[in-house]
């Protein structure tokens, strides 16, 4: 093989395992990175959009519509549920856990009841392109450039808009953002649909490369709760993306050195390490170095 | 001297509480306290630690439950209003420990303030400017590396952005020097004489109490023990008996 196929190839994997990442984070950077809410049932909104993308796909709708509607429809169930069940548990973080895990196992059965075991899954689209004797697909660095597009605007909702500034005031503070005439409860309702919106994009996004079946969200759960853990909650977004970035790394090398299966050990292994080293994640890290920066400049 | 009795509390009274009781679960902190504020006035509430008067400013905004009695604001019952529906209707409130958004930027703090409804409803940030230039200053800067002072400036400087026509102060002097507490005061009484607003204030500071109040509600045990005039409070005799300080 060449050397540039080699070197291709590599950082096509690259890309392709932190787009995985911060797809699969990208509601939880909102549900868990800045609401606090352990929602273990957050992989299954994401089932919930890769159904949805898949009827509507199905029922002749195109497919970037299809998952739109995925981000619309997994949106309205989030907010059923932060209204139903969700909202009773904020700051409790067992009860939160266990109770989020109980919607978990209550949909993925409920969609097994109703739907069967697995659904017609939808083609992937585009194609794939060669570098010397390897072949690509097209849609993997589709992934990943959506990934990179809803985390730019998550990071521009939430740093610029009055809606922004206002969620940020409630996460902070509750009781003073409710003081300054924000409907606490309703901001809270909001931002977690959103975030499931989201999830349910993301979602949507998978379907179209994996096998949709009930337990479609299992696969995605745990990893975007690691992601978002190892970026920590001091800043979310640079804390996801470097940690998407670093996990990544770790996988990809150790992928092509020795297997798929170690790879993913390699990635746990390397998410214990950091949170070993850095227990309050890695955006903790660089913002207490960029206060110390600020300081001796000035 | 004497408690004003409750007939006396006219129609126009900007708000006006009627028997209320509230507290921490169903532990009842305030019990049937009764009182009334005139538009343009300066209310002071006086008493010794943990009579209750941190938990009347949470209740008449609303952050603690109602038990019993009524809340009137411009002749609207808002006894059951959910915070941010008072602050719509022009209540503002700045907490004991200021309740600065730490992590926002003193401009964002500021912006939160359009929240606040009341008279202007348009948001006039070149005031609050005027009163506080070290805000403009500092605009860009996380909130929570402020000082004290500033911090405490920014807090009411933020209430002042929406225009409310009722600001609940609790304690502004807290932890503050005191050549700021004295500027404080005196934007205190300017905003008051000049402009369509109402403070009441829950204070220890003496000083401060005499150089702005119009009149001082004096606490005890969740319920008001009695009226004084500023001059009343300065005297070091009445401070000893109703707050056991000198």
């Amino acid at each position: 093989m060449e050397t540039v196929s080699i070197i291709f190839s590599f950082i096509y994997q690259y890309a392709d395992n932190i787009g995985f990442l911060l797809l699969a984070a990208v509601g939880l950077i909102i549900i868990f990175g800045m609401m606090g809410v352990i929602n273990m049932a957050h992989g299954e909104l994401m089932m919930i959009g890769a159904y949805i993308t898949a009827f509507a796909y199905h029922a002749g709708v195109p497919a970037p519509i299809a998952i739109i509607f995925a981000g619309i429809g997994s949106g309205l169930a989030g907010i059923v549920l932060e209204r139903l069940v969700i909202r009773f548990f904020y700051r409790q973080l067992l009860s939160s856990l266990v109770v989020t895990w109980g919607i978990s196992l209550v949909l993925t059965e409920g969609f097994l009841l109703i739907f069967g075991p697995s659904i017609l899954n939808v083609p992937t689209p585009f194609g794939s392109f060669g570098v010397g004797e390897l072949t690509f697909g097209i849609y993997r660095l589709v992934l990943f450039g959506v990934a990179l597009l809803l985390i730019g605007l998550i990071w521009a909702l939430f740093s610029y808009t009055r809606f922004g500034a206002r969620a940020r005031a409630t996460m902070e503070n509750p009781e003073m953002a409710e003081a300054f005439g924000i409907n606490t409860s309703r901001m809270y309702a909001l931002t977690f649909g959103l975030g499931s919106a989201l999830g349910g994009i993301a979602g949507g996004m998978f379907a179209l490369t994996a096998t949709i079946s009930p337990f479609f969200g299992v696969n995605y759960t745990l990893f975007a709760f690691i992601t978002v853990v190892v970026g920590g909650g001091a800043n979310v977004i640079t804390g996801v993306t470097t940690s998407a970035a670093a996990l990544a790394g770790a996988q990809t090398i150790v992928n092509n050195a020795w297997s798929v299966y170690v790879g993913y050990v390699s990635m746990m292994l390397a998410a214990f390490l950091i949170l070993l080293i850095l227990p309050r994640g890695i955006s903790e890290y660089l913002e207490r170095r960029k206060i110390r920066v600020a300081k001796k400049n000035g | 001297m004497a408690a004003e009795p409750a007939e006396r509390q006219s129609e126009q009274a900007l708000l006006s509480v009627d028997g209320i009781s509230s507290g921490y679960g169903s532990a009842r902190i305030l019990q049937n306290l009764s009182f009334a504020v005139e538009r343009h006035e300066i209310l002071a509430i006086v008493g010794r630690n943990g009579v209750g008067k941190t938990t009347l400013m949470k209740t008449l905004i609303g952050l603690l439950r109602l038990m019993d009695g009524t809340i009137e604001f411009k002749g609207e019952s808002i006894g059951r209003f959910r915070p941010s529906r008072r602050a719509h209707r022009g209540i503002a409130y700045v907490p004991q420990g200021r309740g600065i958004f730490n992590r926002m930027s003193v401009t964002e703090n500021l912006v939160l303030g359009q929240g606040l409804g009341g008279i202007g409803r348009k948001a006039d940030f070149d005031r609050v400017y005027r009163f506080f230039p070290r805000l403009k200053e500092r605009g860009s800067q996380k909130a929570g590396s402020m000082s004290g002072g500033e911090q405490q400036q920014l807090a009411i400087g933020r209430v002042l952005v929406g225009q409310p026509e009722l600001i609940l102060l609790d304690e502004p002097s807290e932890g503050i020097q005191p050549n700021i507490v004295q500027e404080i005061g005196q934007i205190i009484r300017r905003l008051t004489e000049q402009e369509d607003l109402t403070v009441i204030i829950v204070e220890q500071n003496l000083e401060l109490i005499h150089s702005v109040a119009d009149r001082c509600m004096v606490m005890d045990k969740g319920t008001i023990i009695a009226h004084l005039t500023p001059d009343e409070i300065a005297d070091e005799e009445v401070a000893k008996r109703y707050l056991a300080i000198a």
